[in-house]
């Protein structure tokens, strides 16, 4: 989805650097966006207030509300997906390989 | 945040999140709201739990379920790992499971647990207090499920017929009109409605498609989510 997207906006993407997570990969805040989704996803709050606190300073707070709030569906999808069984046909799955092998996804329980 | 800093959160989405909160504490087709609010605290105690743990550990064997349970212990155990270990389910500790608390029940729990991780993932990442649990009604449960149901392909768990006609994750909670519905409600106002996601374009003028991407794939990989 993100090659895709990506793709139509005209733009390329490393994916290779988006794993790393380098300072920028073609993208406004990507740095900004990554470290607030990291830090939503773990448990410390000192961390947290402070990558809320970069983004809404590159961003806007209103952009800092929508991150938070995709990031929220994606806590939800995410269960939702492994809880159900969800399966991805096979054609998406060769599609995305290189976003697979980027993330170093290829090997984790959920792949089904 | 102190109070002054709080961030305005636009209707849409504060509104599907009320919403959704406040059915928690309502009868669902296979658990009392009482019940219901019962096993959205399990999640919450799991959410909020810094070092979890392990999958094969539910709260029934660590003695951390309430005294006088009104939920199944199986749904406690189902629950918390949706909750802290979605990822490790697999499809033979699925069927080991559904075997004490019920395909069905197995789709509410797994709809509860994708409910409060979203709305407390939202309000802790805007730096919002959590909301306190609704209290739960005691109505019985409303046995409202989808006629006919199917065997899905592309899920483990039965869907509204006819399976695999849309993809794996919209039909997964087909079964349970009022668990689909919500979900995707919370989904639209989150992300986006599945209509717009055929929109590489799409924006609400603060974050790019692509940037809205990246945050979510981010998640998964967190989440260990191949999906």
């Amino acid at each position: 989805m993100l090659r895709w997207s990506r793709h139509e906006h005209g733009e390329s993407v490393d994916l290779d650097d988006l794993a790393a997570c380098a300072d920028d990969a073609g993208q406004r805040w990507s740095r900004e966006l990554f470290d607030f989704a990291t830090s939503s996803t773990g448990h410390d709050g000192a961390v947290l207030d402070r990558t809320r606190a970069a983004l809404v300073a590159r961003a806007g707070e209103a952009a800092m509300v929508d991150a938070a709030a995709v990031i929220a569906n994606f806590e939800m999808m995410t269960r939702l997906a492994d809880g159900t069984g969800a399966r991805i046909p096979q054609d998406r799955v060769d599609a995305s390989a290189g976003i697979v092998r980027a993330f170093g996804m290829a090997d984790v329980p959920s792949r089904r | 945040m102190t109070p002054s800093a709080r961030p305005f959160v636009r209707l849409d989405l504060a509104d599907a999140h009320d919403r959704a909160w406040a059915e928690l504490g309502q009868s669902g087709a296979c658990f009392s709201g009482r019940q219901r609010v019962e096993l959205a605290g399990t999640v919450v105690a799991a959410l909020a739990d810094p070092e979890p743990p392990p999958p094969w550990l539910g709260p029934s064997q660590l003695g951390r379920l309430p005294e006088r349970c009104a939920a199944p212990e199986a749904a406690h155990d189902v629950i918390h790992r949706t909750a802290c270990h979605a990822g490790t389910i697999t499809e033979s500790w699925y069927r080991e499971k559904v075997d004490l608390v019920g395909e069905l029940a197995w789709v509410e729990l797994v709809a509860i647990a994708c409910t409060v991780a979203a709305v407390q993932s939202f309000r802790r990442a805007v730096g919002l207090d959590p909301w306190q649990l609704p209290v739960g009604c005691d109505d019985p449960p409303t046995h409202e499920v989808a006629h006919p149901l199917a065997v899905a392909a592309m899920n483990w768990v039965p869907v509204a017929a006819p399976a695999d006609v849309t993809a794996s994750v919209v039909q997964a909670f087909t079964a349970l009109p009022a668990e689909q519905d919500r979900t995707w409600r919370l989904a639209a106002a989150q992300y986006m409605s599945n209509e717009e996601m055929d929109d590489p374009r799409f924006t609400r003028g603060t974050l790019t498609r692509p940037e809205m991407e990246l945050l979510a794939m981010r998640v998964a990989q967190r989440r260990d989510c191949f999906f």
